[in-house]
């Protein structure tokens, strides 16, 4: 959505935009825990890490010494075990217990310095993408130059409520600026929409082709570069949770600033069993199914 | 419900009734107050009496009507940088006199000035209000040599907006969707051209604008905030005239002249914006434009009954390309016909239409595109009466009723030919209110201006009922329940009983006046962006969205200065409460969105003031300065730990002044200086990174913590007329010159916190930082031709 508006916003009058520096208030830092697992034959990864001073670039520190485990409503045990910074991994190769019937839940426990923090999230269903095109088109205007335009066609299942991230990597490298989180709810951009059981529609499509480093115009693709693209079912909460990233985190700037929303912290479903004001955790939960596709864009 | 209101209407008119039989035997002199020029309605031009020290003013028609005992009576007519017409009236049995005033620099034989002061400001019952004739409007530099309604009243105490160039205008600390905005009795939906730069008032059409902050009298309603009642002119019935001007983004035009000689006149006025033109080159197929139309037309049948049609369509367009682009634009249409029943007895029946929408198309072609738009229609009717009781009783009743078309989205989707329509079902509802309202003069120290407004709302179907219920405070509603209603019955309605009242009370040259007004808003602006947009959306009152309620108290202190009243001064300060503001939940989605009543919630609003006015009208050298100390704060569950936040206007300080200094009868120099605090914006105190993504992240979960830097500018402009002094011109006209923002000031409209731009790979080090970004960072030099003839 914030896609097609920043593309209007080309105009400049006499505005002009510096960058400033401000003292931000000090504050302690906070929990962060980034648990998004998959039914992919890959490592699955959560980690726990401290929110840092807005200005601090630094690589987020990692926290350690956390017991992280993850049990399904069929009475498995997934245990993520410490390997380094923070990052708490499981492996499913070699294992019996897998992440793979569609309507299991999962509730993930972390233990760290005698506190518990649990979630929950549920494995929901993803279709299959039928097909990745290439089209070449004219330059149509400044935004949206001469060159190949990658779409993935996939159906959204008939039933409302069903919620997906598409993830696009370009030439093996995932397309993860903020402008290019694409999220649907069924075909559609929200669930007030009612798109449901269609293809998915033509914004959503077209989003695995993205923006430009400066964020002025959309990259075409050209002869040789590969497009991968994967739709990961993700429960309502995790939807409304990456849809508040993405009001948060897509400032481009400019003309665009007259329809930027405020800023707000985005929504956690990590739950402090004992919930104290001075340690405050953050982050989210969610197991998805994915289904992929990739293609390479020849002569 | 229903016979309560008849009740207190009953019981209301039944005290003034006892007045009217005492007034049985005076007599009424009435008529209307013209302009000589070109026969303009003159709108509060006073009349006043020598003998009895007393008076009345004329309507928003430029009607009058006082009732005297007999008598011979000496009768001044009065009216800023008029000359005062005085006429010895006998009073026998009733008279009707119509009067036509004549422009100071005309003079005329007959004419006597007088030494008389006008002390309008003083001596009325209104507070709280602004006027501006646009004669004064032209003075002022405005953006790109562009003179402008909205930025206008902007230099004025009490008002403000969020930044330059945003739309529309915040009152006493009120949202912008919380002000009436009226063009010829129509509301107008959206009153932004370019996002806001400029205004929908072509100011070649506009003769007369009244904002009211405050004290606002009963026949008003609907908004909690102010009301802005712009006035077209009429047209030139006495010859025909073509005026017009060239400027740096637009060209106007307006014919205007009798169509049967002081019987009937017609006005109309073009602009459209041309930067689209010039740039062309440059820009491809992308274009960008507004225009815009205004027309009237009226007919006096005979001394007793005038018919009045007036219009207005404008739109903006942003095109990217032949297919794509967004679009936006109010209609508006109002039909009044004006009758005298009797001298006394004034009516006006008011039929109006308007309309604001917007689109956007996006795709290449019919096969992969997605068209969206949205509209507001309404259709009101409005009955008037005006009953001049006697010298010190002057009554307003009437109605209103306005019946509501909202769609919300009509959008459809085609994706490889697959075409899915995703528009929203319409919502509908009627607005009504009757009122009765009194100016009352209880003695020469104190009149008193008191009413009621009684306003009822029914959302209706056929529509969609959706049930919602709670969750955690600021976090959107659970759907529970959806039911259909086909009919047009009635799903919920609202009653509100409005109380008005305003009182002056005059001590030696100064007077203090005091108001309450009750307001109740039943449809809402819902905004999520940090400055008003083209797209906010307008939606009703339902069964899960209550009526915005307010309640403002006003006290201040009225004097002027110097020899015919050379300096007004006021001070006035205000204090508002308002209950059920409509806000958001956080992540709300406000677009194409079905559900959009889960996502909006309630919270209380309170805002305060001082404002302080100094005004110089008269001389080669006059302005103002105004300044406004204000706070404007809102609360809601869930937002900013459940406490108190500042709103996006509030402006701590706010301090415009204006000047116009006449250096020769040709030339004349102008200069308006703003100082504003900057506006409360958000700030984070962390980040965090999920997925990949750095996320911004404020700890004390604060809203509007942080202040952007102070705003301040100044805008200087030249007005010259060419030509010889002494010769005269077939055609009247001058040039404007104008530099918006001299000395460069780079005004911060916002800061803005993100990432770095560019793609980061997964691991890599992530800058983040603040941005400061600035509408206007440069001084914009402007030349403007205008010409009458």
């Amino acid at each position: 959505m914030k896609r097609l508006i920043i593309i209007l916003i080309g105009f400049v009058f006499y505005s002009c935009e510096d960058e400033v520096s401000i003292d931000l208030k000090e504050a302690p830092s906070a929990l962060v825990v980034d648990a998004w697992i998959n039914d992919k034959a890959e490592p699955q990864v959560i980690s726990l890490t401290a929110t840092q001073g807005y200005f601090n670039s630094e690589e987020p520190r990692g926290i350690a010494g956390a017991t992280v485990e993850v049990t399904d409503s069929k009475g498995n045990v997934f245990e993520f075990r410490d390997n380094l910074n923070g990052k708490y991994t499981w492996d499913p190769t070699n294992v019996a217990e897998k992440i793979e019937t569609v309507g299991t839940s999962y509730q993930l426990r972390i233990e760290l310095n005698g506190k518990v923090y649990t979630a929950s999230s549920t494995l929901h269903r993803v279709p299959t993408i039928d097909s990745l095109k290439f089209t070449f088109k004219e330059e149509q205007n400044v935004f949206q130059p001469e060159g190949y335009y990658g779409e993935f066609v996939a159906t959204d299942f008939r039933g409302q409520g069903d919620t997906y991230w598409i993830k696009a990597y370009k030439n093996g490298i995932f397309l993860n600026n903020p402008f290019d989180l694409n999220i649907a709810y069924d075909a559609g951009f929200n669930a007030g929409g009612n798109i449901d059981g269609f293809v998915f529609i033509q914004p959503i499509q077209d989003a695995v082709t993205p923006l430009n480093d400066d964020l002025d115009a959309i990259e075409p693709y050209i002869i040789g570069d590969s497009l991968y693209v994967e739709i990961h079912s993700i429960t309502n909460e995790a939807f409304y949770f990456l849809q508040e990233v993405q009001i948060q985190t897509q400032r481009d700037g400019g003309f665009d600033e007259i329809f930027a929303e405020p800023l707000e912290n985005v929504s956690t479903n990590i739950v402090d069993q004992t919930p104290d004001l001075n340690n405050k955790v953050i982050g989210f939960f969610n197991v998805s199914s994915v289904s992929g596709r990739g293609r390479k864009l020849l002569e | 419900m229903n016979s309560g209101r008849q009740l207190i209407l009953f019981s209301l008119l039944s005290i003034f009734s006892v007045t009217i039989l005492s007034a049985q035997e005076k007599i009424t002199l009435s008529g209307y107050i013209k302009n000589e020029a070109d026969g303009e309605a003159m709108i509060g031009a006073t009349v006043f009496v020598e003998e009895l020290s007393t008076g009345t003013s004329a309507n928003i028609y430029g009607f009058y009507s006082i009732t005297l005992p007999p008598g011979t009576y000496t009768i001044q007519y009065r009216y800023v940088s008029f000359s005062t017409q005085v006429k010895t009236v006998e009073l026998t049995e009733g008279q009707r006199l119509d009067i036509e005033l004549v422009t100071e620099s005309k003079q005329l034989d007959e004419i006597v000035v007088t030494s008389e002061a006008l002390d309008a400001n003083v001596s009325d019952v209104e507070m709280s209000v602004e006027k501006l004739d646009i004669k004064t409007i032209e003075k002022i530099p405005a953006f790109l040599g562009e003179v402008d309604v909205l930025k206008s009243i902007q230099l004025l105490p009490g008002v403000s907006s969020v930044g330059e160039g945003s739309s529309g205008f915040n009152v006493r600390g009120g949202s912008v969707g919380q002000n009436l905005v009226l063009l010829d009795d129509a509301p107008v939906y959206n009153s932004s051209h370019l996002f806001g730069f400029f205004s929908v008032f072509n100011p070649d059409a506009v003769k007369d604008i009244k904002l009211i902050k405050g004290g606002i009298p009963a026949n008003y309603g609907g908004r909690l905030s102010s009301i802005l009642d712009v006035r077209m002119k009429e047209g030139n019935s006495k010859e025909r005239s073509i005026s017009g001007g060239i400027g740096t983004v637009f060209s106007r035009l307006a014919v205007q002249g009798p169509l049967k000689k002081d019987k009937s006149s017609f006005f109309v006025a073009v602009r459209r914006s041309y930067i689209d033109i010039l740039a062309k080159p440059f820009t491809n197929d992308a274009t960008l434009f507004f225009y815009d139309l205004t027309t009237k037309v009226n007919y006096d049948f005979n001394d007793n009954n005038k018919l009045y049609l007036s219009g207005y369509f404008g739109r903006d367009v942003f095109r990217f390309d032949e297919r794509q682009g967004f679009d936006w634009g109010n209609v508006t249409g109002t039909l009044r016909w004006n009758h005298l029943f009797n001298d006394r007895l004034f009516s006006n029946f008011a039929f109006i239409v308007s309309s604001f929408d917007y689109g956007f198309s996006f795709g290449e072609n019919d096969l992969d595109k997605f068209d969206w738009n949205s509209r507001i229609v309404t259709y009101t009717f409005k009955p008037y009466f005006n009953y001049f009781l006697n010298t010190n009783n002057e009554l307003l009743i009437g109605g209103e009723a306005t019946y509501y078309k909202f769609r919300p989205a009509e959008a459809v989707g085609v994706s490889d030919g697959q075409v899915s329509d995703i528009s929203l079902d319409n919502k509908f509802a009627l607005e009504s209110a009757v009122y009765v309202d009194n100016t009352q003069k209880l003695s020469d120290k104190i009149t008193l201006r008191y009413g009621l407004r009684f306003s009822t709302f029914q959302y209706m179907g056929p529509g969609n009922v959706y049930e919602f219920q709670p969750t955690s405070p600021g976090e959107r509603k659970e759907l529970i329940a959806a039911n259909q209603v086909n009919g047009r019955e009635s799903i919920k309605t609202y009653y509100n009983l409005e109380p008005r009242a305003s009182l002056r009370y005059k001590i030696g040259n100064g007077s203090v006046k005091a108001s309450y007004t009750r307001t109740a808003q039943y449809i809402h602006l819902v905004s999520n962006t940090a400055a008003p947009t083209p797209i906010d959306l307008w939606t009703p009152s339902t069964n899960n969205v209550e009526p915005q309620l307010g309640d403002q108290y006003a006290l201040g202190y009225f004097r002027n200065f110097g020899g015919g009243n050379s300096f007004e001064t006021s001070i006035e300060g205000y204090y508002r409460d308002n209950k059920k503001q409509v806000e958001y939940v956080r992540g709300a989605d406000i677009f194409i969105n079905e559900y959009l009543e889960g996502d909006l919630i309630n919270g209380d609003g309170r805002a305060y003031g001082v404002e302080f006015s100094i005004k110089k009208n008269v001389g080669n050298l006059n302005g103002w300065i105004s300044y406004t100390l204000g706070r404007s704060e809102l609360k809601t569950d869930g937002i900013n730990n459940n406490e108190w936040y500042p709103t996006r206007y509030d402006q701590t300080h706010n301090l415009k002044l204006f000047g116009e200094y006449q250096i020769t009868k040709r030339t004349s120099l102008s200069a308006n200086f703003t100082y504003i605090t900057g506006a409360p914006i958000t700030a984070p105190t962390s980040r965090f990174t999920i997925q990949g993504v750095t996320i911004p992240y404020d700890y004390f979960n604060q809203r509007n913590n942080l202040r952007i830097p102070a705003t301040h500018r100044l805008d200087i402009g030249l007005k010259w007329l060419p030509g010889k002094p002494g010769k005269e011109r077939r055609v009247n006209d001058y040039f404007v010159f104008s530099v918006y923002n001299i000395y460069g000031n780079k005004n911060p409209f916002s800061i803005f916190f993100s990432q770095d731009q560019g793609r980061v790979i997964m691991g890599d080090q992530v800058n983040t930082l603040a941005n400061q970004f600035s509408i206007i960072g440069a001084p914009v030099p402007a030349i403007s031709y205008n010409f009458v003839f």
